[in-house]
């Protein structure tokens, strides 16, 4: 497993070199996402703001930000559970043209298609240590903050090797998490026996 | 007579304590993961986790931008008087919520439910919410706990009814398959402090295995034997299982397991989980009848636990 400081602009390159299990940090800017964007933007059929079309890292998350009249303040920052926006990942990737998807939970097989064809990764916190990554967080500005309210409005970020996170799915279509489950599952057969559940136990059916 | 002034302080200091502050207990068990952690990334993530939580108290802001549903859990004295009577409650804990958003300390995250209408506040119909037991005793106490999202919706609460004839068996595969659907890929940012609850109608488990999550202390023990035996075993079990912190695999998948229990109908056995997150946040303040306020590591939600 090797540690990679992506600076973007990424090259193709250097996304497809990447393999489930790397460490990277990031630098350079992104935006924020949670359903509410990608309802107004899939659903509702409202043009993301051009501002944000070359901007290829998308970050699931919600943040508390305290709005001032001359600047924001970032108090908290966690990426969050991207499975909840699997109905959006697959265009997300290909129409915003993601490189670049930071989240928690993984996401899945459609999403997962989309990131292998249009050759983008998957990157998962190890941690929940909000207070070391503030640092490498500079908010730029935000769109449809009235609309969306600060923990959905779209915001736009510098980051300075923000990380380390995990490479969780890469552009082969590997999954960290699924490799992860065969063990668990593995072993989890030896812990019915610990307990005494037979293998072949099945519940009594009650409705 | 206690002043609602008072009280109001009290839920004020709850909430920053339940949101940017980790309990000793929560603490000590993190470290001893750590400690005992092989897994690189599983003893990594543990590390800044838990330096994360230091700056948290240090610096007072949330330990986790999820700062949760807002929950509120009083103990009220049977002989304490509130200024004004406990209607009162509502509207205080309201307020508190309100202002504590305003500043930071909680995240703006209540929304209506069919809408997603965001008050802006986290106050709407039915939240805060809030639990009441009533105790011996001239003094209130409250305590918030910040039940976040992860660890709620993606499968970190559960439910099902087990039949008699299935019995321990049956209760145990339960929690050990559902324990591990919702730690896969970190969902519920394991290791969690795993309540459950076992008996009673669906909404009595359910809520004793989120009291036994959020408000019992690490290292507690149920004081009947069957149950604590229970919750060792479990304990034990599910560190076999090899999940990690956020599921990156290692030694220690749940830093403990809290069972509560109900009897229950012959019927059947209603048995729920609840998770707490390992950045778990609890926070516990006390107002005498003399309106002194006293900050508490130990809701004793449970009578002794």
């Amino acid at each position: 497993m090797a540690i990679y400081d992506l600076k973007a602009p990424f090259r193709d390159e250097d996304i497809c070199a990447l393999r489930i299990g790397d460490q990277v940090t990031l630098t350079g800017e992104a935006f924020t996402c949670r359903s509410k964007l990608q309802r107004t933007v899939f659903d509702e059929n409202k043009k993301l703001p051009d501002r944000y079309r070359p901007i290829r890292t998308l970050i699931h998350t919600g943040p508390i930000v305290n709005v001032y009249q001359d600047r924001y303040e970032l108090v908290s920052f966690m990426p969050t559970s991207s499975v909840r926006f699997e109905k959006w990942g697959a265009r997300s990737v290909r129409e915003w043209n993601l490189q670049v998807i930071v989240g928690k939970t993984t996401m899945g097989p459609d999403t997962m298609a989309a990131m292998k064809a249009y050759h983008c990764v998957h990157l998962s916190p190890q941690s929940v240590s909000p207070n070391l990554w503030l640092d490498s967080i500079r908010i730029l500005g935000v769109n449809w903050f009235d609309e969306m309210g600060s923990i959905e409005a779209p915001w736009l970020l510098e980051l300075n090797r923000l990380g380390p996170f995990v490479v969780d799915i890469d552009t082969e279509g590997n999954n960290l998490f699924d490799e992860m489950d065969l063990h668990v599952q593995e072993n989890k057969l030896n812990v019915y026996k610990s307990l005494g559940i037979p293998e072949d136990f099945k519940p009594t059916k009650l409705h | 007579m206690i002043q609602q002034s008072t009280l109001r302080q009290a839920i004020d200091q709850a909430i920053v304590r339940g949101a940017t502050w980790i309990s000793e207990d929560v603490l000590a068990a993190l470290e001893k993961a750590q400690s005992i952690e092989t897994n690189p990334s599983s003893k990594k993530g543990l590390d800044q986790t838990i330096r994360s939580l230091y700056l948290s108290r240090d610096r007072q802001v949330p330990a986790c931008p999820d700062t949760g549903w807002p929950l509120f859990f009083f103990k009220i004295g049977n002989e304490a008087l509130l200024e004004g009577g406990l209607t009162a409650l509502k509207t205080l804990t309201q307020e508190a919520v309100a202002a504590a958003t305003a500043r930071g300390i909680l995240r703006r995250t209540m929304k209506h439910p069919l809408t997603g209408y965001d008050p802006g506040n986290n106050i709407g119909e039915n939240i805060p919410w809030i639990t009441t037991q009533f105790v011996p005793g001239d003094e209130i106490q409250v305590t918030y706990a910040a039940k976040g999202g992860g660890s709620e919706v993606f499968g970190g609460a559960q439910s099902r009814m087990v039949a008699f004839a299935d019995g321990l068996t049956g209760i145990r595969k339960f929690i050990i398959d559902a324990y591990t659907a919702a730690t896969r890929a970190g969902a519920i940012c394991p290791p969690s402090i795993l309540g459950v609850g076992i008996g009673g109608t669906a909404n009595i488990s359910a809520d004793l295995a989120k009291e036994a999550a959020c408000l019992r202390l690490i290292g507690s023990r149920h004081p009947e034997a069957a149950f604590h035996e229970l919750e060792v075993t479990l304990k034990d079990a599910i560190n076999q299982l090899g999940i990690g912190t956020m599921g990156a695999g290692g030694k220690t998948s749940v830093l403990a397991v809290h069972v509560e229990y109900a009897y229950t109908h012959i019927a059947g056995i209603s048995v729920s989980i609840s998770s707490n997150c390992f950045v778990a946040r609890r926070g516990t303040c006390c107002v005498h009848a003399d309106n002194t306020l006293e900050v508490r590591e130990n809701p004793n939600w449970f009578g002794g636990r």
